[in-house]
Parts: structure tokens; C-alpha cells; sequence
């Protein structure tokens, strides 16, 4: 019952900073599709990095344990058409499921749409499912992380990503910038 | 605009430390590397006799720490020189540096022979156990068996070294009870091989 606490807390926060960053706003979340707007872009990596960081520095200062975090393993073909799927119904609706939530909690009707078809989604897939199970377990590579992928210690990849997470940042705040 | 520069200034410093700072876990890789598990097994290099052990404490061998994984009751009854106590309990949450020459004890040797793996999964690769555990350390140094067959320099070796731990040898061929030397009691004969 704490934890169903603690998760519905921390998923209000987490509508709250989406809501924040304008993303229930579904013109401004396909604009990241046709580069006319970076927001997305801006929320994924900051979130990305905040979350890489404090992973990293919480395990180092022995208040969590990287270990014990799930890794959802990797099954490629299946997750790359899974992706694209993904990303059509995301350009076209202007949605995705996190923020479809947020926007239907601020009243867009788009938000409603989204999660209509998301269910109806999820349904024909679990309905389909003993059909399509073969493929949804095919190419399977385990749990796939960048430092099993590169065999570069931890700490080296962290740096990698924080320089090429900010460095991206920084491009887009110069880019907004001059406009 | 000066919040965002700092956050990102803040955010970049922390990425380009952490490669200097290490591992974020003390296991690299979570479970057991049982290749490795296995090689150490076969070259023998998981063990070290009572002996040997001795001779390292008497040597001051750098790095050294001998580690009673009994309960503190078993460790304060008797317990090895210089050993520290750290139950199995607690041993899955210590850390130990790399350059530590670790080797784990307990009554007889089994469950010493448990925290060798235990602490193999944890990514602990300079860790040792002796197999006999404290009743080969009595057996072995504190009232070893003076082979009657061995040259003089081995046997005087073998008794300088229990000497040293306040030990006394025995002789071969006078009877287990009769030791030569300090009374030795409550030493039991024990099975072979566990």
C-alpha cells in the first residue's frame, strides 16, 4: 500500500514536470518530428541525463544499488518494429502514452483519442498475442546496456553520454537563440 | 538562462568525474563467473593451508587480513592471531580494497568455503580460505605431528613455526594424548576431509 503511495506521488510529479515542459501540447510534441520545435528533444535528454547521473553518483555514494534496477531486455527485430509503430502513431497523434495521460488530465481532447487507441491497441495485441509470440521473442540479446555493448567501464560511458547529452543542449540552446 | 548554463556546467562536471571515481557497485557484473570460479578451484589457487597461513601472519605478509567468519561468541572462545571476525552476515556488505590479501577461516572450513564464493560474487577475486578451517590451525600449527621420517631442518621448521604461535609439536610414534612439550587439551581426532 507505501509503495502504491509513493509510485502515485511520484507519477503526479512526473505529469506535473511534463505538463511544465508543454508537453500536452500535441502541435508541439510533432513539431520535434519536423525540427520546428526542441522541446521533446530538450525534456528526453535532460531527463536522460539527470536520471544516468543520479544512478551513477546514488550507487557510488551507496544510497542505491544499479544493480538491483530492471533492465528490460533487449529483442531487436521485435523492438525495432515495435519502435516504428511507436513513433508513427506518435507523429500522427502528436501523442505519446505519458503525455496522452497529461493531456487528457488538462482537458485536450487529443489526449482522450490517444488513450483510446492506446487500449485498443494494447487489447489487439494481447488478443493476437499467441500469434505473434514467435516474433515477439526473436532476436532476443539479453539485457543490452552500453557498456556491455562498448566494454567500456561504467564510469567512461557516463562521461560519454553527459559530453554528447550536453553538447546537444547546448547546440539547441544556441539554435533557439538565434532565432 | 544562467540556471540552465549552470545545470549544465553542474551536469557535465559530474559525467566527466565519474570514470575517476569507480565502480558505482563493488560487482561489475552481477553473479558468479563460474569459468574463473572453476579455474580456481583446479589450480587450487582458492585455498591455503593452516601452514602457510601461519607462516604469512609470522612473515607480516602486506596486505594481509585473515577474517573468522564464525559468530563473535565462536571468535572471542579462539580464534587465529591477528584475525578480525566479520560473520557471513556482515561480509556481503563490506568492502575490500583490491590490494587486500583476504583469507576467510571458520570452525571447519565449510562455511568459509561458502563466503569464498559469496565473496566471488561480489566481484572479491583476492580471497582465499583455509580448507581445515580452526581445527587445522590447531592440527597443523598450534600441536602439528612431527613426521619421524622428515629431515631435521623440516621438523625444526615445523616446530619453530608452532613455537612461534605458542603451539607444541608432537612427536610421531608417541600416542596422540602424549605431546611433547605443553599440555595440549581437549584436542579431539576429528574426520579427514570436510
Amino acid at each position: 500500500m507505501n509503495d502504491l503511495l509513493i509510485a502515485g506521488g511520484i507519477g503526479v510529479a512526473f505529469g506535473w514536470a511534463l505538463e511544465c515542459a508543454g508537453l500536452g501540447d500535441p502541435p508541439k510534441l510533432a513539431g520535434q518530428f519536423y525540427l520546428r520545435d526542441f522541446t521533446v528533444l530538450k525534456v528526453m535528454l535532460s531527463a536522460m541525463l539527470t536520471a544516468m547521473l543520479g544512478v551513477f553518483w546514488g550507487g557510488r555514494l551507496g544510497m542505491l544499488d544499479p544493480n538491483a534496477l530492471y533492465v528490460p531486455e533487449t529483442y531487436l527485430l521485435p523492438q525495432l518494429v515495435g519502435g516504428l509503430v511507436f513513433g508513427l502513431g506518435f507523429v500522427l497523434s502528436g501523442l505519446c502514452p505519458g503525455t496522452s495521460c497529461v493531456a487528457l488530465a488538462s482537458g485536450r481532447v487529443e489526449g482522450a483519442a490517444t488513450m483510446l487507441g492506446l487500449f485498443v491497441g494494447v487489447l489487439l495485441v494481447g488478443l493476437a498475442f499467441p500469434e505473434i509470440e514467435p516474433f515477439y521473442r526473436s532476436t532476443p540479446h539479453g539485457t543490452l546496456t552500453l557498456q556491455r555493448l562498448t566494454g567500456l567501464p561504467y564510469g567512461i560511458v557516463v562521461a560519454l553520454v553527459t559530453v554528447i547529452g550536453v553538447s546537444m543542449l547546448a547546440w539547441i540552446a544556441k539554435r533557439e537563440a538565434a532565432r | 538562462m544562467r540556471l540552465v548554463r549552470g545545470l549544465g556546467i553542474g551536469a557535465l562536471a559530474l559525467g566527466l568525474v565519474a570514470p575517476f571515481t569507480g565502480s558505482p557497485t563493488r560487482t561489475q557484473q552481477r553473479g558468479l563467473d563460474l569459468d574463473s570460479i572453476a579455474r580456481a578451484i583446479d589450480e587450487g589457487s582458492d585455498h591455503v593451508s593452516a601452514r602457510q597461513l601461519a607462516e604469512w601472519i609470522r612473515d607480516r605478509r602486506p596486505g594481509l587480513r585473515v577474517i573468522d567468519v564464525r559468530s563473535p561468541a565462536e571468535f572471542h572462545d579462539d580464534a587465529i592471531p591477528t584475525a578480525e571476525n566479520m560473520p557471513i552476515d556482515q561480509l556481503a556488505k563490506s568492502r575490500f580494497a583490491p590490494d587486500q590479501n583476504i583469507v576467510l577461516y571458520s570452525q571447519e572450513g565449510a562455511h568459509a568455503g561458502q563466503a569464498w564464493v559469496m565473496l566471488r560474487s561480489l566481484g572479491v577475486t583476492q580471497a582465499v580460505f583455509v580448507p581445515g578451517g580452526l581445527a587445522d590451525w590447531r592440527e597443523e600449527v598450534l600441536s602439528p605431528l612431527l613426521p619421524a621420517n622428515a629431515s631435521p631442518a623440516e621438523r625444526a621448521r615445523i616446530a619453530d613455526l608452532s613455537h612461534y604461535f605458542g603451539g607444541a609439536p608432537r612427536v610421531e610414534g608417541t600416542q596422540d594424548g602424549e605431546i611433547a612439550g605443553a599440555a595440549q587439551t581437549g584436542q579431539r581426532s576429528r574426520r579427514r576431509g570436510c
